[in-house]
């Protein structure tokens, strides 16, 4: 009968074993060690039930119970503001980013600041020339409009019912009443059933 | 980000950043990833479906208003499963159970009863002699993980019947790395020994 080689397995080299990641000279003497052996192969029975164990499932309604007591926070609250702004900062990688964009924007606003206050001259010139512009263009806008309108078809039928003030009145009453009659036939149709329907609560 | 994010796709911490942003679908994301696990730890923690189910509620709900405070840093495994650990365990400190039935809770007193805290197992193709033997085997190990002590049974479960990894679960009951070695070693034991007669 040949010497078992080594110290028995530990419970880590169990586990070693299992995994696949046995050193070599404790490799050696599980091949040696018939108690070693047998133990090994009963923990991996252990194991191996464990693992297949059946699968348990909760009740289907089980995430619309949860639901119920769980308050959820509103996006545009002060609080959730705070809880976004510490996820911004929750990594070493997330804050460095949301360090790099906020240094990025307050140098860009700083320049442009520094940048206005040495050249207000240039600045006041280019205001003048842009409302100059914009003035020009607005009333040739406004011109082209109102000459294009003139030259509608009914453009003449709307100038002379303006000019009749009985006619004007007539057509703003009827407009007036179909506004409320159209009022209160929606009110109608939204209101809930004041009873149960019948046919709704199978 | 798009009005509806591929939910597979994201990470335990994405699909927590969009739940701190009121988004209702991400709280429901949450939930469906981790419900099985955390129901089964709890069941067999507890033994008892319906318990079980109030623990699992008790968890998910405490775990999702407190949302706010989870730290990204950490997995959110870890953190559910710490908190359904903690509520499994301070339900066994108050009621001690030690019997296991898979036919239904201990404490059930009529076949009804029986019958509404029965453990309801995944469907599994396999023949009526397997079916019986593994019911046999598997009826075996869950009595026999019943009768560890409550950490054995925490960190034998996390560690063989969800996978976890030693140092998560040494982060999720706040043990020492070598405590929860030695907890599931001594855990294995007690299986080995209790399930020797089976193969007599």
């Amino acid at each position: 009968m040949t010497p078992v080689p080594g110290p028995h397995l530990s419970a880590d080299d169990f586990d070693a074993w299992m995994s696949g990641a046995l050193a070599p000279d404790t490799r050696e003497h599980l091949d040696h060690c018939a108690e070693c052996r047998e133990r090994a192969e009963a923990e991996r029975e252990i194991v191996s039930l464990l693992g297949a164990l059946p699968l348990i499932n909760p009740s289907p309604d089980f995430a619309d119970r949860v639901m119920l007591s769980v308050s959820m926070p509103d996006p545009f609250s002060l609080r959730s503001l705070a809880g976004v702004i510490r996820g911004l900062f929750a990594t070493p990688r997330a804050a460095a980013f949301a360090t790099t964009v906020a240094l990025v924007l307050v140098g860009s606003m700083t320049a442009s600041i520094v940048w206005s206050l040495g050249h207000q001259e240039t600045l006041a010139a280019l205001g003048s020339w842009a409302m100059a512009e914009a003035w020009q263009t607005g009333w040739v806008a406004l011109r082209g409009l109102a000459s294009n309108l003139m030259e509608q078809p009914w453009y003449a039928t709307i100038r002379d019912s303006l000019e009749h003030p009985a006619r004007w009145g007539a057509i703003s009453a009827f407009a007036t009443l179909a506004y409320i009659l159209g009022l209160v036939a929606l009110r109608r149709l939204l209101a809930l059933p004041a009873r149960e329907v019948a046919h709704a609560s199978s | 980000m798009a009005n509806t994010p591929e939910w597979v796709a994201l990470t335990d911490q994405q699909v927590v950043l969009l739940a701190r942003g009121g988004r209702e679908a991400a709280y429901r994301e949450l939930i469906r990833r981790y419900e099985r696990p955390v129901f089964a730890l709890l069941f067999r923690m507890v033994r008892d479906r319906e318990l079980a189910e109030d623990l699992s509620q008790e968890t998910f709900v405490k775990a999702l208003n407190a949302i706010e405070s989870y730290r990204p840093e950490f997995k959110f495994s870890s953190w559910i499963f710490k908190i359904a650990n903690n509520a499994a365990i301070d339900h066994l400190r108050r009621r001690e159970l030690d019997t296991l039935s898979l036919d239904g809770s201990p404490h059930a007193e009529t076949p009804e009863a029986m019958q509404a805290t029965a453990l309801q197992i995944g469907v599994r193709q396999e023949s009526p002699l397997e079916a019986v033997e593994a019911r046999e085997l598997g009826g075996a190990i869950e009595a026999a993980i019943g009768r560890l002590r409550p950490e054995y049974r925490s960190c034998i479960l996390l560690r063989h019947v969800e996978g976890r990894a030693y140092e998560e679960i040494a982060e999720i009951l706040s043990l020492p790395l070598g405590t929860v070695k030695t907890y599931i070693h001594r855990a294995r034991n007690e299986l080995r020994l209790a399930l020797a007669h089976l193969k007599e």
